[in-house]
């Protein structure tokens, strides 16, 4: 495993990072879930996070957006560490970050409108009609015009998702973090989406950050793709270098056979008579955090 | 932070400068209503702004609004390719009337 | 067998974890109602007065019906276990005593638990599972601040008040009872009810109610953030908060008229 650590090509170390994890750490209990993560996201980049199943990449996102704290390391984004930061250091950042959840994450006791106006609410003293035309322009951005008094249970799936993003640009991001945009949805609607943060990034010069497990999506939106495998970073590359790849992992994932490709006959036999595995055996990890994660 | 109204040809410019952002908006946005209740048309020069994000755009929307109920006109005048890019996200270079710059715009007002 | 004291062992400490937890969160929701102001963001008394109506008003006509009853059925079993000494007269003071130290606020205890603190259980859990607390989390909202502490002033605020509407109506209920029966006015009545009171034994009932209406907030709050495993960890939430209230309310209940009674 060390050896395909290594294989992680050089990354960009610009001082204007938008993002940068730096020894990144992270346990759930006693199981270490997350090896030495070192990532940097450049201004108005689309970084794609990949892994199968248990791979850690959504453990990887709570990190980023600071839902969950490392044991050990540190996530700066736009140049403040959000371990360490203080609250009011903490609420100046969030106003200038923006988050796109699987499922959406509307309030279902709002309305769209309303949900998409909360963070001004919270986090601006502008005027109500103000707030009002910022949210009504946002829907116009993701396509979603006209759904203004809609409640969240009554919108499709894409269209939660179109919503979740209105919510998640409405204060101008300078950095948006996006978790499984094509999850459930149906090839022409996630084409949709993918379409729509490229559009973001190109007119207002977003730094995007994707988790996804969807390769086609990630090859169309990408400008570098980080594989995590089994809790550590298999490599970092742009697309083509990820398709040319002959590390066999890789290989796996791009033709989705990652689900079942990795496990050697012990662990296979652990996990079927139920017989738990040793501590700090990273295989077992791997496996076992399918249930816990997701 | 200073924003100029004056008279040109009957038609009031107003200048606005500077990043237009969540903390200055307010400010912009209570001059340009006040610009339009004068029963003008207005023209806004953005060839100050260095920067401006949806609270100005917002209070842009608000104020073509409010002169278009008055019967009276507002058009932008040298919105930089950042903003132009941004208005036409969410397609509003089809709603204002928007000049190179303030030649021009006059020209088309008159 | 040591399988079985493991077990034991790991469930007081998840309790005292969880009772711990309550308790943060009882402190972190008056910290926010004192500080938030200053920091721009204010519990907002708009979401306090939501649920206000939902814990208190629509509860009136239920809470009604269930004092009346109580009210009704204290006055005949006083007047049953009285008769049999020939102490008919002093039923009034039981009654009077019984109601507004004892039942008047357990019963809109156990009625709010049932009622609200399981529709707070329910939402708050299910927004954990939909994200939605992680929302409001990276939006930069406190969750304590915007879900918790309006559910927790608000009951606070209504149970009480909800307590002092059940004492008038089962004391009013009773009355017809016992004036039919002893052929007294219902003046005489409420003279004899009002005698029999004092003050402290309002203030107990009531008091007992605010400590009542915490415990429900709390317990369903607690119960919402640990919840986990989609629908059916909302539906094992909810069952477990309401237990829990009712359990804590009736303990505490006790341990409340021991302590005071005692000092």
């Amino acid at each position: 495993m060390a050896a395909v650590a290594q294989e992680t090509p050089t990354q960009t170390r610009t001082d204007d990072a938008v993002v940068r994890i730096q020894g990144l750490q992270a346990h759930y209990g006693a199981r270490q879930v997350l090896h030495d993560i070192e990532l940097t996201v450049a201004p108005g980049e689309i970084m794609v996070i990949m892994g199968g199943s248990g791979s850690g990449k959504s453990t990887l996102l709570r990190h980023l957006v600071g839902l969950m704290r490392p044991t050990a390391g540190s996530v700066e984004l736009l140049g403040v560490d959000i371990t360490r930061a203080p609250a009011l250091e903490m609420q100046r950042l969030r106003r200038r970050i923006g988050v796109a959840f699987q499922g959406g994450a509307l309030f279902s006791s709002m309305n769209v409108l309303d949900n998409i106006m909360l963070p001004l609410r919270e986090h601006t003293q502008l005027d109500r009609q103000t707030m009002e035309i910022m949210a009504r322009l946002k829907l116009e951005v993701v396509n979603l015009a006209g759904a203004e008094d809609l409640m969240p249970a009554e919108l499709s799936g894409g269209m939660v998702k179109r919503a979740a993003v209105a919510r998640a640009i409405v204060m101008d991001p300078a950095l948006l973090f996006f978790d499984e945009p094509s999850a459930g949805l149906d090839p022409a609607v996630s084409s949709a989406l993918d379409d729509l943060i490229l559009k973001l990034r190109e007119a207002m010069n977003m730094s995007i950050v994707v988790v996804t497990h969807e390769l086609e999506s990630a090859f169309k939106i990408a400008d570098r793709i980080t594989v995590l495998d089994q809790g550590r970073i298999l490599t970092v590359d742009d697309v083509a270098g990820i398709r040319r790849s002959d590390n066999a992992r890789i290989q796996n994932l791009l033709n989705r056979r990652a689900e079942n490709a990795e496990v050697d006959a012990e662990t296979y036999l652990r996990r079927l008579t139920g017989e738990a595995a040793p501590a700090g055996d990273p295989q077992a990890a791997g496996t076992k955090q399918d249930a816990g994660a997701v | 932070m200073s924003e100029a109204v004056r008279e040109v040809n009957g038609n009031l410019v107003v200048s606005l400068t500077g990043e237009i952002d969540l903390d200055r908006a307010p400010e912009a946005r209570r001059l340009l209503l006040d610009c339009v209740k004068r029963s003008k048309d207005v023209l806004v020069d953005l060839s100050a702004v260095t920067y401006i994000d949806s609270s100005g755009i917002a209070s842009l929307v608000e104020a073509l609004q409010w002169a278009k109920q008055r019967g009276t006109d507002l058009c932008l005048v040298a919105v930089s390719p950042q903003a132009l890019r941004v208005f036409e996200l969410a397609r509003l270079d089809k709603v204002f009337a928007i000049h190179p710059d303030l030649d021009a715009a006059l020209a088309g007002e008159n | 067998m040591q399988r079985v004291a493991e077990g034991i062992g790991k469930g007081v400490l998840r309790g005292a974890e969880e009772v711990g937890f309550a308790g943060a969160l009882f402190l972190e929701a008056v910290l926010w109602a004192v500080l938030g102001p200053t920091r721009r963001q204010p519990v907002r008394l708009a979401a306090v007065v939501a649920q206000m109506m939902q814990i208190g008003v629509e509860a009136l006509p239920i809470a009604s019906v269930l004092a009346a009853t109580i009210g009704m059925m204290l006055a005949i079993q006083s007047l049953y276990s009285l008769g049999l000494f020939g102490a008919e007269s002093f039923a009034t003071v039981g009654i009077a005593l019984s109601v507004v130290r004892e039942f008047a606020p357990l019963i809109v205890g156990i009625l709010v638990a049932g009622r609200s603190g399981s529709a707070l259980a329910a939402r708050f859990s299910t927004m954990m599972i939909n994200q939605e607390v992680d929302a409001l989390r990276v939006i930069g909202i406190s969750p304590v601040r915007f879900l918790i502490a309006p559910a927790l002033f608000a009951m606070m605020i209504m149970v009480p008040c909800l307590t002092m509407w059940a004492n008038i109506v089962a004391l009013s209920a009773a009355g017809l009872f016992v004036t039919a029966q002893l052929d007294i006015s219902l003046a005489a009545y409420f003279a004899d009810v009002v005698a029999a009171l004092s003050v402290n034994d309002l203030a107990h009932g009531l008091g007992k109610s605010v400590l009542f209406a915490a415990l429900v907030a709390l317990v369903s709050a607690v119960n919402g953030a640990l919840a986990d495993g989609g629908a059916e960890g909302v539906g094992r939430r909810t069952t477990r908060a309401v237990v829990q209230s009712i359990a804590a309310i009736i303990m505490v209940d006790m341990i409340f008229a021991f302590v005071v009674t005692a000092g």
